[in-house]
């Protein structure tokens, strides 16, 4: 065995501890009661091709129990065309489409979480919310990423099953303790790549107004923009739940 | 009553074959001809021609004064029907029938009622002298009475001209100096005109007239005014 | 091979028009068998490939036979473990409403999950209504087309195409164009994709799925996922693979694959009896040769061999000529079926290409080549045994022996005998009707020669009396040939016999039929959901139905729902109605159970009543415990009453709609029967409900008169393959009358030499002609009709322990036999006139020269 390989290993096992709590650190930094946001897609294919579209986001809870509606409101077809994600600390998450044209709810169903989200580059998976406990982290080094000193986290689901993703590399900023950069690899190949920029601080919570994410096998970018961002806003438990969702659309 | 007027056959297949050659010929009522000749020398394709069976190749043949060329099949079949009797050498009785009915079948073709018909075959099988064989069917038939069958359906409407090939070629002499005896007397008592083609040539010498053909001409027309009876009879 | 070439080549230039017939006797039969198999196994393979090409990386299905299940189960199913993806599909069948276009598969999908099973390839640059279905899924008018369907329709994305749906004719807009292949290839392209919830909608099929198609996890093995699958789901459930589905399907066409075997059987018969005559003929003519070959030392091996050689050479082509021709019949007779399919049991399918086996065909091959043998084998022993020194004497050598007749005779009685025992047997229908059946033709065929001199004799009489001459003439012409003419008889007998049966078995459909619609359907409208009233793709609710009932002039309504449920592995249609209603209305003939208290207590959901072609194909006996799966579990019921009834050539079963809503979970109906109030007709209240309905419903209204119409034309359709086979009957009697005066009119050119030679005319020889050929058609429809009439026996046995448990009464078919006499004596005519033209054209020198 090299020496090189002794020193990697060594290393990542003094580190292993710290990772967990650094990811944590940017979960519970990120923590609010509830959020709300106005987001902006724009999807550019490998042709340059543009595509746009509008919702409203809201969300309920947090770090990996939380609920949250998110209601179409652009381009016109698919207005009102709403989605309630219930995230759980333990498992992956359940979803329904609502259609007001159809009336009626359809349940998105969990082995389809690797599909595109309507046309984006995120997955269902993506846009999920996920608790600490369900990966194992380390360390893997310090990089600076668009001028931020980062801490280089490995994260690996602790079961394969769950995720499509067989790892991913984190990039969290060392003084603001947020994500700057992902990147999702399936086995050893580059799936996604995800920046998030134009941090602001909202509410004292660092965010990133813009995020880009990079589906690498089609050359494909989205980027999704956020307005009108607010956190801790007054929502009711009774608004995230289906009925909820034929109700108000 | 017979009349060829340089009458030619021709078969036409892969070798074309003159069966007769410019063949002038005239026969009368009453007469009783034979016609010798080897193999091929046209003696049967000259009978067909008179008997309506084969149409010549070129020339003219008269029957009573009508001409049997240029005239359709049915015309001709009319001709042979109301005038020509055919005997053959193998007989050609219709095996199925009975005697009765063989001698009857020319007279049904001609739609005769059934009276009129059981009279006259009855008639003709007496003169045959076959009147107690009405029922027989004709291979319970020796060959001399079967010839007598078949001469008694070729004589049922008395036709004016008997065609015979070869009649007793099929017999033993014996049997065929009766045939040739029975066919005489028809011809004198029912003055029929009578040609035989024969190998035979005691049969043909038993003819006031001869015809010898070789290769579709005729060679020699021998004309006998006195046969004896008894040469007949031998 | 030398002898072949050297004595039969120069034989068969000279009988050239003999040499075709014969060669038609066998490719008749192997067309048919060849047609008719692969016709079936077009069909089949083109439902089987629909399948496939829909099924896409689903290894497993789930289904509820074709009534559905509610949309639950699919929770269930994804929470299998085993399972790696679940998703619900439906399947419908609509009109497109385009010219020439017919119906269009639609398969209603779930797009967010969909894909992880199939592929949906667009056109190029449309990928993204794919990979962003939220506009597909938000508008629920969208539907994917393939491209087949696209170009023939001058459709492209973001065009309008019409479609009746519930809610009657709506436009769908393209939102996608599949590439060929793969999926959009299925059904023969009219193949659309639609969001499987707006299918439900405009299907009106409330919250249910057709299907669930699951792919299992990678470790998983089919059997073990299957297993898993059923344990979780229960039997109400069906988990088989896609490849399975062909099964179902097979049931169906079993009837078609049996009736075609049957008649394969039949016109090889028929062949076998035509190349026989041949071969016999062929013997008896180069009698002289033979006995030429004899003495210059062949063995009685070698001239078997020759003639035997000739037969299979003879065979080989005829096969040949059959598979080709059969596979051109298939072709036609594929889309015909299909078609029959797709419209009484709503199969999707289509059949795109004739898919020919190259067994099946090997096999038509070797059956033709095996019965050319078969055929040819007594003349070739007979000509074996030509003594050489008799050979050149002219004799009676076509008469049988009386020993050999004494041996037909003998062997006849021993098939007769054998036919009735196991008759008497009480076995199942295997031996006791199909063997029967084999045994009573064999017999028919033995005892045809001496038949057919006994009848000739009878007939002698009248022939005569009718043509002296010509009669008698034709008649001993027949009898002196029993070879020829009892083969004859024997094929033209067999087609005879063939239409009477089948003939006999459509006529006592139609009058059972006809005895049923009006002792069962007597509302005096239906409402339906499309033309047909099997098509079960567009359903109602069954409130519509109490809606009817409060209209003015409505004095009754009775909610139906029908759908196919699988019992003991067949497809068998479960007919659901309120039973206390019914039992008011109509007045079944009532097999066994006691009618007046049967439908109360089916109608208190505590049994049930099957028809009686359900009860025979599946034994079943009054208080015989029925178990139908659904899709909450087992339904147990007793069976408390059998009666008559044809809803269905697979049976069908009549249960209260209480227990369809309990146990399938399904409140929908596809029909209504009305009845309406005395002194409004028929044309009124369609008229009423069409106002009432018409805008905001697809419906169809039928009255009484025009359902009876429809099940008379669902019953010709039926029967139109049988018209088909009287055609055939015919051809068969006009092959074998030909080949048979063809070769009587060379065997008696002297005989015919000599008729006219003293004096007979043209007319008169031909009229002979025509006696004889009359004297066959008539030999042959005596006896044909005497054997159909046993046949028919057969067939009703076999229709009613077999193939549909149809109890159909036995009725001798008097109206086809009577079309038949003058039909056959015709072709026997029309089949003379060239033979007799050539007889009267034919040399009479020739003719007359010793030969």
């Amino acid at each position: 065995m090299s020496k090189i390989t002794l020193a990697l290993l060594l290393s990542s096992l003094g580190w292993a501890q710290d990772a967990r709590q650094i990811v944590g650190e940017v979960q519970s930094r990120a923590k609010a009661s509830s959020q709300r946001y106005e987001g902006w897609l724009k999807v550019v294919d490998g042709r340059d091709r543009v595509t746009e579209k509008r919702w409203v986001y809201e969300r309920i809870g947090s770090a990996g129990d939380s609920k949250v509606v998110l209601r179409f409101t652009a381009p016109a077809e698919v207005k009102g065309v709403a989605l309630l994600i219930v995230n759980h600390p333990d498992r992956a998450s359940d979803q329904w489409m609502w259609t007001p044209a159809l009336q009626r709810d359809r349940r998105i169903a969990f082995q389809d979480r690797s599909t595109r989200f309507f046309g984006t580059d995120f997955s269902f998976e993506d846009l999920e919310e996920r608790d600490v406990s369900q990966y194992d982290y380390r360390v893997l080094g310090e990089e600076n990423v668009d001028g931020a000193a980062c801490w280089k986290i490995e994260s690996a689901p602790k079961k394969t099953k769950s995720s499509q993703y067989s790892r991913s590399l984190l990039w969290v900023d060392k003084a603001r303790y947020v994500f700057v950069r992902i990147e999702a690899y399936r086995d050893s190949k580059l799936v996604r790549r995800i920046r998030y920029s134009d941090y602001e601080q909202v509410q004292k919570i660092w965010t990133p107004m813009s995020m880009e994410v990079e589906d690498t096998a089609r050359k494909s970018r989205t980027i999704l923009r956020t307005e009108k961002l607010e956190y801790n806003v007054p929502v009711k438990e009774e608004a995230f739940t289906l009925q909820a969702l034929r109700r108000d659309s | 009553m017979i009349e060829l007027r340089a009458v030619s056959k021709r078969f036409d297949g892969k070798r074309s074959v003159t069966a007769l050659d410019g063949v002038d010929l005239s026969i009368a009522k009453g007469e009783m001809v034979s016609i010798v000749g080897p193999s091929g020398s046209g003696k049967s394709t000259l009978l067909n021609l008179i008997g309506g069976l084969d149409h010549p190749s070129s020339g003219d043949l008269l029957i009573d004064g009508a001409s049997l060329v240029h005239v359709s099949d049915d015309e001709l079949t009319r001709v042979r029907r109301d005038k020509i009797g055919f005997i053959f050498q193998f007989f050609n009785l219709l095996p199925t029938l009975s005697c009765l009915e063989n001698v009857s079948l020319p007279l049904h073709l001609r739609g005769w009622n059934r009276k009129q018909i059981n009279e006259r075959a009855r008639e003709l099988l007496d003169l045959v002298q076959l009147g107690k064989r009405l029922e027989h069917l004709p291979e319970e038939l020796s060959g001399g009475e079967r010839q007598r069958v078949a001469i008694a359906r070729a004589l049922s409407v008395y036709p004016p001209i008997l065609l015979a090939d070869e009649p007793t070629g099929n017999l033993d002499s014996q049997t065929g100096a009766e045939i040739l005896r029975l066919i005489r007397d028809l011809q004198t008592r029912l003055n029929a005109t009578i040609l035989i083609v024969t190998h035979d040539m005691g049969v043909a010498e038993s003819c006031r007239r001869t015809i010898r053909l070789r290769d579709g001409r005729i060679v020699e027309d021998i004309r006998r005014e006195d046969i004896r009876r008894e040469d007949i009879r031998r | 091979m030398m002898l072949l070439k050297l004595l039969t080549w120069p034989y068969v230039r000279k009988h050239k028009l003999r040499t075709c017939l014969t060669i038609a006797g066998i490719a008749l039969g192997v067309v048919i068998f060849v047609g008719m198999r692969t016709a079936n196994d077009s069909v089949l393979y083109g439902f089987q490939q629909t399948v496939d090409r829909i099924a896409g990386k689903a290894q497993l299905q789930v289904t509820s036979s074709e009534a559905g299940f509610p949309e639950e189960i699919l929770e269930k199913v994804q929470s299998a473990v085993e399972v790696d993806v679940a998703v619900p599909v439906i399947e419908a069948t609509a009109a497109t409403g385009l010219a020439g276009q017919g119906n269009l598969l639609i398969l209603g999908v779930d797009m967010t999950g969909d894909r992880s099973l199939r592929e949906y390839d667009l056109e190029e640059g449309e990928q993204s209504v794919i990979d962003d279905p939220l506009v597909f899924l938000a508008q629920p008018d969208s539907i994917m087309v393939s491209r087949d369907f696209a170009v023939r329709n001058g459709l492209t994305t973001g065009g309008k195409l019409a479609l009746d749906t519930m809610d009657g004719p709506k436009q769908f807009t393209v939102r996608g164009v599949m590439k060929p292949g793969g999926l959009a290839s299925a059904f023969g392209g009219n193949l659309a994709i639609m969001d499987i919830y707006a299918t439900q909608k405009v299907f009106g099929r409330g919250r249910m799925f057709d299907r669930i198609d699951i792919s299992l996890k990678l470790e998983v093995s089919v059997e073990r996922g299957k297993a898993a699958l059923e344990k979780i789901l229960g039997p109400g459930l069906q988990v088989d693979p896609p490849s399975s589905r062909g099964k179902q399907f097979e049931s169906i066409s079993r009837l078609f694959s049996i009736g075609a075997s049957l008649n394969s059987l039949f016109a090889l018969m028929i062949g076998l009896f035509i190349i026989y005559n041949t071969f016999s003929i062929a013997v008896a003519q180069r009698r002289s040769e033979i006995g030429i070959l004899r003495s210059l030392g062949a063995s009685r091996g070698q001239i078997r061999g020759l003639f035997v050689l000739e037969s299979a050479v003879l065979g080989l082509i005829g096969s040949l000529v059959g598979v080709v021709f059969g596979l051109l019949l298939a072709r036609g007779m594929a889309g015909y079926l299909s078609n029959f399919l797709g419209e009484v049991y709503g199969v999707a399918q289509k059949t795109e290409s004739v898919a020919a086996d190259p067994r099946l065909l090997l096999f038509a091959v070797l059956t033709g080549i095996l019965t050319s043998i078969v055929a040819a084998w007594i003349p070739a022993r007979d000509a074996s045994q030509v003594d050489p020194v008799k050979a050149l004497h002219k004799g009676g050598y076509e008469m049988f022996s009386e020993r050999e007749n004494r041996l037909r005779r003998m062997l006849a009685l021993a098939f007769g005998a054998a036919a009735l025992a196991l008759l008497f047997s009480g076995g199942t229908a295997g031996p006791r009707l199909y063997g029967g059946y084999l045994c009573v033709l064999a017999a028919a065929v033995l005892l045809t020669p001496s038949l057919v001199r006994r009848v000739v004799a009878l007939l002698r009489p009248a022939m005569k009396w009718l043509l002296p001459v010509e009669g008698s003439l034709a008649a001993d012409s027949l009898v002196q040939s029993p070879r020829r003419t009892s083969a004859t008889v024997a094929a033209v007998m067999l087609a005879v016999a063939l239409v009477v049966g089948l003939g006999g078995v459509a006529n006592a459909s139609y009058s059972s039929i006809h005895d049923w619609m009006t002792a069962a359907l007597n509302p005096d409208l239906f409402v339906g959901s499309s033309e047909s009233l099997t098509d079960r793709s567009f359903r109602f609710p069954a409130s519509m139905g109490e809606e009817i009932r409060r209209m003015e002039g409505v004095e009754d309504v009775q909610i139906v729902r029908t759908t196919r449920v699988l019992y003991d592995g067949a497809p068998v249609m479960l007919v659901a109605t309120s039973l206390e209603s019914l039992a008011r209305r109509i007045h079944p003939k009532v097999v066994a159970g006691d009618p007046s208290t049967m439908y109360r207590l089916a109608g208190e959901g505590k049994g049930v009543i099957v028809a009686d072609n359900l009860a025979l194909l599946h034994r079943l006996k009054l208080g015989d415990m029925l178990e139908l799966p659904t899709p909450t579990g087992m339904l147990r019921l007793p069976v408390i009453g059998i009666t008559i009834d044809y809803s269905d050539q697979q049976g069908a079963f009549l249960l209260d709609r209480t227990l369809v809503v309990r146990y399938w979970k399904d409140d929908t109906a596809n029909l209504f029967r009305v009845y309406l109030q005395k002194g409004v007709t028929p044309a009124e209240g369609k008229r009423r409900i069409l106002e009432r309905f018409g805008g905001q419903r697809r419906l169809f209204v039928m009255t009484n008169e025009q359902v009876r119409t429809y099940i008379m034309k669902v019953t010709d359709q039926w029967f139109g393959l049988t018209y088909m086979q009287i055609f055939v009957a015919v051809l068969v009697a006009v092959l074998g009358i030909v080949n048979s005066l063809t070769v009587s009119i060379t065997d008696r050119r002297r005989e015919l030499g000599v008729l006219q030679a003293v004096g007979a005319l043209r007319r008169q020889v031909r009229q002979a002609i025509w006696m004889e050929a009359a004297g066959i058609g008539l030999v042959s429809i005596i006896l044909g009709l005497a054997l159909g009439g046993v046949i028919l026996f057969y067939y009703l046995g076999i229709i009613r322990e077999d193939l549909a448990g149809l109890r159909l009464e036995y009725q001798y078919p008097f109206n086809i036999a009577l079309l038949l006499i003058p039909t056959m004596l015709g072709a026997a005519l029309v089949s003379s006139i060239a033979p007799a033209e050539s007889a009267v054209r034919a040399s009479l020198v020739e003719a007359l020269e010793y030969e």
